[in-house]
């Protein structure tokens, strides 16, 4: 971006106070600072708005309405949003096959009712195998175009092997819940993990040297994990992605995983933290070459492969 | 124009950050087209004589005379160390802060400890504003020698209730934010400001509903959190929640009110 074009708007009113010092303060001023891009008239929203949006890494839920989701997109102006329902550990169910069915006829349902603005993901429960393998035949051919799983079972386990192996004949990518507490590794097990079957970076290198072949996405890199941690576990295995999604929006993380994770393999989301996730990337010291490939090239290339990109 | 209320320099000692000098943080700032700062010295949280912060940050002031147009200094004092009203006073009267920032949860004292009490009575008397941060990490990326507990907004009101004619800022507000009605309405009487930085902002329609404009402000929590989600959160609103009028209180107006500038 040329920032000098930007250096007008707001040099006017802050001049007049600066150019006076500021009261209390001593000092003087050699001239009026300048007046960055966004100081004015709400110009970062001309910033985020430049750039198109695949939101990688989003839910619907019975008691939140899909409009309120397009609401808040297109304020920020997100034109695609990948979506599931899930169940967690709050709900108080264990994820049968009927409980992920209804998970999944929600999404369903949100996808006719905006059928350009959602992308569907299928959840699912590993545990009842045959059951999973039936639902994700059902969804995809209802136009879902990938899985999002839990912490029902860990990715690594075994009994996740028929589901992604599935994914991988159907060229599509597996978004996991995952966490990286204190303790991770081992080396602090005092700390552990709040959620004992969440898949920690560990697994995700397992299970993507078993499947060099799948394709795994790493859900909310800063919501609250050690992003360093699994930076550097993650750095080696170029089929594992990583959502930008997540609540704790920490300074210079997008800078640090593109270090260590590349450019090709991150991915713009929200999971609910919808500020955060347009405003950590547009914070970034990224070229706009590199922010247009996280916000929305690199997941449209991994459709292309399923035949389902967004032109 | 833009004022930023909750800006840091110095060193988190758990994790590099970059933008940690005043240097660093008006060439950020200049990038963003940010006005003023407010700024502390982190350090201080970690040294057990914060004075010694405060005097680093002036020193780093004084160093380039435009820092002074730029930077609004808030001093880090603990109250229950030997010295602080000195402290203090060297602050006010020689280093010309406009308030102070207080650690309870790391310098390890209750809001309520009537030694923190006589110093926001203090900092009251003097015209100084008290600020007051819910949290400076998220607990659960902290690392294993940082504290672990953190502020929900209802842990700031005793000390509102027992000073409730100082200024305050709450800053990275994340958390629980519910409070009672007769809490809501101390909230509402006070003279606080409270910064867009933290997570529990996001709703800030329904924020501005409750407790009016006039109560909210462009914060960006650097260099621990990104600079600019603080600011996505005020230009995002939609003209139906907040006009150009009430954008230019929370970019601006409201600091310059309770600032006094």
């Amino acid at each position: 971006m040329n920032r000098r074009k930007f250096f007008r708007n707001s040099a006017v009113s802050a001049a007049g106070m600066l150019s006076a010092g500021i009261p209390g303060l001593t000092g003087c001023l050699d001239s009026a600072p300048p007046a960055g891009p966004f100081s004015s008239s709400g110009n970062i929203m001309k910033e985020v708005m430049k750039y198109r949006k695949i939101n990688t890494h989003e839910h619907v839920r019975p008691d939140i309405s899909p409009g309120a989701l397009i609401e808040v997109s297109d304020r920020l102006g997100i034109e695609k949003l990948v979506i599931s329902s899930i169940v967690t550990e709050y709900s108080g169910k264990s994820a049968t096959p009927q409980e992920f069915r209804d998970c999944n006829d929600l999404v369903l349902k949100a996808m006719k009712q905006y059928p350009d603005r959602f992308l569907g993901q299928a959840f699912l429960n590993p545990v009842y195998g045959k059951e999973s393998l039936e639902e994700i035949k059902r969804c995809m051919d209802q136009g879902m175009t990938g899985l999002k799983v839990y912490n029902q079972v860990k990715i690594n386990d075994p009994l996740f092997y028929p589901v992604i192996e599935k994914l991988i004949d159907l060229k599509m990518i597996i978004l996991v819940h995952a966490f990286c507490g204190l303790g991770m590794g081992g080396h602090r097990p005092k700390y552990g993990n709040t959620e004992p079957n969440t898949s920690i970076p560990e697994d995700f290198a397992g299970v993507a040297k078993r499947y060099p072949e799948g394709m795994f996405q790493y859900a909310h890199l800063h919501g609250g994990g050690d992003w360093e941690y699994t930076c550097r576990i993650l750095q080696d295995y170029p089929n594992v992605y990583a959502d930008l999604s997540g609540s704790n929006n920490e300074a210079d993380a997008v800078d640090f995983a593109v270090r260590y994770l590349g450019e090709d393999r991150l991915f713009f989301g929200t999971d609910g933290s919808h500020f955060q996730g347009v405003g950590t990337i547009l914070s970034s010291r990224l070229s706009d070459a590199q922010k247009e490939k996280i916000f929305f090239c690199n997941y449209n290339d991994v459709l292309k492969r399923s035949g389902n990109h967004v032109n | 124009m833009l004022i930023d209320i909750n800006a840091n320099t110095g060193h988190w000692p758990f994790r590099q950050t970059s933008c940690n000098s005043c240097r660093q943080l008006v060439a950020r700032m200049d990038e963003s087209g940010t006005d003023l700062s407010v700024v502390s010295n982190m350090n201080g949280i970690f040294y057990k004589n914060t004075q010694a912060a405060n005097e680093e940050l002036n020193e780093e002031l004084k160093s380039d005379r435009s820092f002074n147009n730029r930077l609004i200094p808030f001093a880090i004092i603990n109250p229950v160390y030997a010295g602080w009203k000195d402290d203090l006073d060297t602050c006010l009267n020689k280093m010309g802060i406009k308030g102070i920032r207080l650690y309870p949860l790391y310098h390890d004292y209750d809001l309520t400890d009537p030694s923190c009490v006589e110093l926001v009575r203090y900092a009251r008397d003097k015209g100084l504003i008290v600020a007051l941060t819910l949290r400076m990490v998220d607990s659960r990326s902290r690392s294993w020698m940082d504290i672990t507990a953190e502020w929900n907004l209802r842990d700031v009101i005793p000390i509102m209730k027992e000073v409730p004619d100082a200024r305050y800022f709450i800053l990275n507000i994340a958390g629980d934010i519910r409070l009672s009605q007769a809490d809501t309405d101390l909230m509402i009487k006070s003279d606080t400001l409270m910064d867009t930085s933290g997570r529990s902002t996001s709703g800030l329609g329904n924020l501005i509903s409750t407790y009016g404009a006039g109560k909210f402000a462009f914060g960006t929590h650097t260099p621990i959190l990104d600079y600019l989600t603080g600011l996505l959160r005020i230009e995002s609103l939609s003209e139906r929640v907040a006009d150009e009028t009430i954008k230019d209180l929370l970019r601006a107006g409201n600091a310059r009110r309770i600032l006094g500038i």
